[in-house]
């Protein structure tokens, strides 16, 4: 089907972990008729969060949309959230440059995050995937950030290791880089 | 000969154990043009395996040396007719990897870093053994999978799930 005959949405849901969330949230999309294109679902902690990215053909709106998911999200408890996307929005830009996975990690402390990703939006650096997690004891609590962040031509992986050398030392955590570009065989 | 569509997904084709061949005659050695060409066409393509121009043989190419991943540490072209994997250290690494027959999707990858495969050479007709290492290794290992049915989705790990995953410690 020729994109332009698709109207699409950004559809969240988020709430405490029980049987049958992805089932029932896929059922109503189902229901309506609506194609689920990128998604992706973790738990986090207790709870449980899925963004969808979905898709149906025209004519169609929010409120037919919300009709058939707000039922469900009551029904298991869920909050749901739901973006129309302008034209345009459902793709990603095209993308060209270094695709790398960075590690930190190190002893738990207020402003890991920020301070991390302050300095890569600093050399406008793009980051497409960040997963945090806080590990270790109670006792000794060990923050854990795992993150995909594509570069700006003007950066090397070695430059951004560079670049973040000050930050390492001053929050006493360990920074890894490693590219993750992928090969086209 | 000539440039050749790359068969995408779901074609049944890429799925199949893909034939022996019997001999290398003129129909293998114009499928070997047809695949070089077809290489060459692919922007920034390291090999193409017959499956996936539509022949359910044991044939490939590979040349790594033009990409910047194989150029210090290769074998240059290699057309490979039969080949198999005759033995592999163990040791084994994870890269992304794409596929032109499963367009717009990449997935980490751990394969073998060090293998030696042995084949019958397309350019020479003879027997060949040699040993492969980096991503010389890893294509190899993804074109040989070609022609086993098996694409690289198939193998695909999830690193995430894998660091965050919580031990049972007895």
């Amino acid at each position: 089907m020729p994109h332009s005959e698709l109207t699409h949405y950004a559809v969240s849901v988020v709430g405490s972990d029980k049987h049958g969330i992805v089932a029932g949230i896929a059922g109503a999309l189902y229901r309506l008729g609506c194609n689920i294109a990128d998604s992706s679902s973790a738990m986090l902690a207790g709870e449980f969060a899925m963004i969808l990215i979905i898709s149906h053909r025209k004519p169609f709106n929010k409120s037919m949309l919300l009709e058939e998911l707000k039922p469900v999200c009551e029904s298991l408890d869920m909050t749901l959230s739901v973006r129309h996307l302008p034209s345009g929005e459902e793709h990603r830009a095209d993308t060209e440059g270094e695709i790398c996975q960075i590690t930190v990690y190190g002893a738990d402390q207020p402003g890991i995050v920020y301070r991390i990703t302050s300095r890569l939006a600093l050399s406008q650096i793009n980051i497409m995937s960040l997963q945090t997690k806080l590990a270790g004891t109670d006792e000794e609590p060990v923050y854990i950030m795992l993150m995909e962040a594509m570069l700006p031509d003007s950066l090397t992986p070695e430059s951004l290791e560079e670049l973040l050398k000050g930050l390492k030392e001053e929050l006493q955590v360990e920074i890894e880089v490693r590219v993750v570009t992928p090969v086209e065989l | 000969m000539a440039i050749q569509p790359i068969l995408k997904y779901p074609h049944p084709v890429l799925k199949k154990m893909a034939h022996k061949v019997e001999r290398l005659d003129t129909t293998i050695k114009n499928l070997l043009q047809d695949l070089l060409d077809t290489m060459k066409a692919g922007s920034g393509s390291v090999g193409v395996a017959a499956p996936q121009i539509g022949v359910s043989l044991k044939v490939c190419v590979i040349d790594v040396s033009t990409s910047k991943h194989g150029k210090d540490n290769n074998h240059g072209l290699l057309c490979m007719v039969n080949p198999e994997i005759i033995s592999a250290s163990g040791r084994r690494a994870v890269m992304r990897e794409g596929c032109m027959s499963m367009p717009d999707y990449t997935g980490d990858v751990e394969r073998d870093t060090d293998i030696k495969v042995r084949f019958l050479d397309g350019q020479t007709g003879k027997e060949r053994e040699i040993p492969a290492t980096g991503f010389e290794a890893v294509a190899i290992q993804h074109e040989l999978d070609h022609l086993d049915g098996i694409l690289f989705i198939d193998r695909v790990v999830n690193i995430s799930t894998d660091l965050f995953r919580r031990k049972k410690y007895v």
